[in-house]
């Protein structure tokens, strides 16, 4: 970590453009948190039916103010939009690749480390966990849903709570009592990392943005709803560089030493290894972050997954579609999450440079 | 080799079937279906004049066609409360919905179907007048989950129709209704359905090669994808090889130390090209050449139809004009990348000893990099060329919307926004099915490019 801010500086301190790529990021966020209070003379969403594919920087009489620029095919001020289209994408963005890196490196730093035989369960506990998937799933889930759904009591959600717990209970009873007999209590071997290699290679079996639009498909245009199908389509890149990476480092001298002074694999894991694999990761989130963006403006743009009432930079350029002479409608949005991307790209390039460098020293 | 690629796309089948059947069971899972929305709602397409009960009917009959009437899986597994599959599938969802309702109120569905169908029969047998004037009690005793408020409202609809012996019956049944209030639903029931099951009847298809018929138009999925599969193909297949060639030409060119001053300037330029959202440099490119406000050089949507010619060079030469844009946007948009990895193999062999001895034998640059560096970076290349396809097949998904070409990823957001579920299952499926192709293919490019390379069955 302390490698990573020194690596920062070193970048701040010695490339120009490093600096001003930070500089626009961090506005950037500033403009997106203080937006509702800026004095904009438009409100999202406000429809201004009287000047319609209003060119930009046109004199209008009878606005009540300027659209600096243009407005769309139904009179929406197109500079309010492009600048709440940052703060959707970004609220969006932000924490789908926060949760999706996190979870990505969870599962990939566990495969690396634990490899095809080195996680070890007796096999009391192989046998009863997935007997437990089935309650889990029943009482957890289905029926807690249903009874909401079905407007029966409240009382019943937790009576269904309770009866899982008691499952649970027994269960926990039932594998002590199994743990007595040695062919249980035997620690077999768990094929985590071939589990997790087979999940990623089922997501990424098909094009992610394809995915996406047919996740997107089963269910109603949400927020909530879309950024679930981001984190759950988007771990995998996360997760296949945290394996790579945990391989590499599991060879190194110093995890060898933690393991010769007796170590848990927790915190071999926390406190050895994860730290020196922050650098590719925060790379990686970078390019995660404005692939993310990218992506979220292109469904907006087709018009799927994200309900029509939110502004964002994809349902601005929609309206060229209808227009194809309102330049405008392109080249602002459009701009503004271009230089965006471009600004976290050479972001994520310079730290990688930087790294690739100093590891090589 | 042949029985070691035959052994890789065997490999292949079961991450194929998991993703085919997780689609599908999700597809299928969630609620909204594109029946409901196109010929239950009132005032929506063609049912639009017919009655509640014609279009309820319509509905029936087509779930019976279309094989959605079936349960889903070979079993299921729900709360007891819940009413069986061939009970529930051929009821529209709010009905399906109200019915559950009642069911898990009560506990048990055999008593709330009576009540439910008693309820049916009496809005059925009433008269348009009877039912205006009914028509608030009816509605609370549907939806209430209040017993008192149920025979509150059965009693309503006695006092207003005495003698109609459905009335009575149905404030009896609520009568015995009150008195009941189980916890069963709590417990969980298996019910098997064999192989009557839509899963069954979808997977065995697929094996005859048949992968359904689209809800929309009922046409064979088959025949749509072969249709439209045509032109993204050529899409794909033009700009691939527009891509390959420009970036190869473009890299070699980079390589070499007399473009030094041209890489300063190339460079940055992909980097910013890269940057671009390709369906904001599609419209970018749509605005500058294809718009009345600028430049009209191409003409901007389809593939235009009815004036092609007999002959195939009639058609190719009409076509051509309106896929130089979508061609020409895919290439751009991927070519910084690709010509950044080019570069970088390149720049890996450079160092190599072979690389040293071709210039100390006097060999010109451009020489040495065609004749031995090109072939000793192939390896990554291939790998390179192999992960480009699904990344081109998405970019033909907003390519073909944005310039509206009758094409597989156009096909594919259409069938999105209608909720068109066997088209879209087998659309991913053909897309996952290019990728397995692909990697295979760059398993016998590998051979071909460095004959060390042999594929032995590893017993």
């Amino acid at each position: 970590m302390k490698r990573l801010l020194y690596n920062f500086r070193q970048l701040w301190l010695e490339k120009l453009i490093f600096r001003l790529v930070t500089v626009y990021l961090a506005l950037l966020v500033v403009l997106v948190l203080v937006l509702p209070w800026l004095p904009l003379p438009f409100a999202p969403n406000y429809l201004d039916l009287n000047h319609i594919f209003q060119p930009p920087f046109a004199n209008v009489q009878g606005a009540g103010a300027a659209h600096w620029f243009g407005t769309d095919a139904l009179g929406r001020d197109v500079l309010t939009e492009t600048l709440y289209g940052a703060r959707t994408g970004l609220f969006i963005s932000l924490p789908v690749v926060i949760t999706s890196t996190f979870i990505g490196l969870m599962l990939g730093a566990g495969a690396g480390f634990f490899g095809d035989n080195q996680l070890r369960i007796s096999r009391a506990a192989l046998l009863l966990s997935p007997l437990l998937l089935f309650p889990l799933f029943y009482f957890g889930l289905y029926l807690p849903l249903h009874i909401q759904q079905y407007h029966l009591p409240a009382s019943y959600m937790w009576l269904s709570w309770g009866t899982l717990a008691l499952l649970l209970g027994i269960s926990w009873l039932l594998h002590l009592v199994l743990q007595r007999l040695a062919w249980f209590r035997y620690k077999a071997a768990f094929p985590l990392d071939m589990l997790i290699i087979r999940v990623i290679e089922v997501v990424s079996s098909v094009p992610w943005l394809i995915l996406v639009l047919l996740l997107a498909s089963f269910m109603p245009p949400s927020v909530m709803l879309l950024s679930l199908i981001l984190i759950f389509t988007n771990w995998t890149h996360t997760a296949r560089l945290a394996r790579a990476e945990m391989l590499r480092i599991k060879a190194m001298p110093y995890m060898e030493a933690g393991r010769a002074l007796g170590f848990t694999d927790a915190r071999l894991v926390l406190k050895q290894a994860l730290p020196n694999m922050m650098g590719p990761v925060l790379v990686a989130f970078g390019f995660s972050l404005a692939a993310l963006l990218t992506l979220e403006s292109t469904l907006s743009f087709l018009g799927i997954g994200l309900p029509p009432t939110i502004v964002s930079w994809g349902r601005t350029i929609t309206g060229i579609r209808s227009n194809t002479s309102a330049w405008w409608l392109v080249a602002f949005p459009g701009g503004f999450l271009a230089l965006t991307v471009l600004a976290l790209q050479t972001f994520s390039y310079y730290l990688r440079l930087m790294l690739q460098n100093n590891s090589k020293i | 080799m042949r029985y070691y690629l035959l052994k890789r796309l065997f490999l292949a089948i079961p991450v194929l079937w998991l993703l085919a059947t997780l689609v599908f069971m999700l597809s299928r899972l969630l609620p909204g279906s594109y029946a409901a929305e196109s010929i239950l709602q009132e005032g929506n397409g063609y049912y639009a004049k017919g009655s509640a009960a014609d279009r309820a009917t319509a509905y029936q009959q087509y779930l019976i066609r279309t094989g959605q009437h079936l349960p889903l899986f070979y079993f299921s597994v729900s709360s007891g409360a819940t009413p069986p599959d061939s009970l529930l599938r051929l009821l529209p969802e709010a009905a399906q919905h109200n019915l559950q309702q009642l069911a898990w109120h009560i506990g048990n569905w055999q008593e709330a179907y009576t009540f439910w169908r008693t309820l049916q029969e009496l809005q059925l047998h009433a008269g348009p007048a009877e039912l205006q004037a009914l028509a608030p009690f009816l509605q609370t005793i549907t939806t209430t989950t209040n017993v008192q408020q149920r025979v509150e409202a059965a009693r309503a609809i006695i006092k207003y129709d005495t003698a109609s012996p459905l009335a009575r019956k149905l404030y009896r049944l609520a009568l015995k209704l009150q008195q009941q209030h189980r916890l069963s639903f709590m417990i969980p029931s298996l019910r098997w359905h064999g192989t009557a099951n839509q899963y069954h009847k979808w997977l065995t298809g697929i094996l005859h090669g048949n992968l359904g018929n689209s809800y929309r138009d009922s046409r064979s999925v088959t025949d749509i994808i072969v249709e439209t599969s045509a032109n993204t193909f050529w899409i794909i297949f033009i700009s691939m090889l527009l891509t390959t060639l420009a970036a190869l030409e473009l890299s070699i060119k980079l390589m070499q130390p007399r473009y030094k001053q041209w890489r300063k300037a190339v460079m940055p330029l992909l980097f910013l090209i890269d940057s671009i959202p390709l369906f904001v440099l599609a419209l970018l490119l749509l605005v500058l050449f294809a718009s009345p406000a600028f430049l009209q050089l191409f003409p901007v949507y389809g593939l235009g139809y009815g004036y092609g010619g007999q002959t195939r060079i009639e058609q190719i030469t009409h076509t051509l004009p309106y896929l130089v844009l979508p061609i020409l946007c895919l290439s751009l948009a991927h070519l910084p990348y690709l010509v950044n990895q080019f570069y970088n193999a390149l720049s890996a062999a450079e160092s190599m000893d072979y690389t040293r001895t071709a210039r100390a034998k006097g060999l010109p640059y451009g020489l040495i990099i065609r004749k031995h560096m090109l072939r000793n970076a192939l390896l990554p290349i291939i790998t390179l060329l192999s992960d480009f396809l699904p990344a081109l097949i998405a970019g033909s998904v907003i390519i073909e919307t944005i310039f509206a070409i009758p094409g597989m990823g156009r096909l594919l957001v259409t069938s999105v926004q209608a909720r068109d579920y066997p088209l879209l299952v087998a659309i991913v499926l053909v897309v996952a099915v290019a990728k397995v192709v692909s990697h295979v293919l760059a398993d016998i490019c590998y051979a071909y490019a460095d004959p060390r390379i042999r594929y032995q069955s590893q017993a």
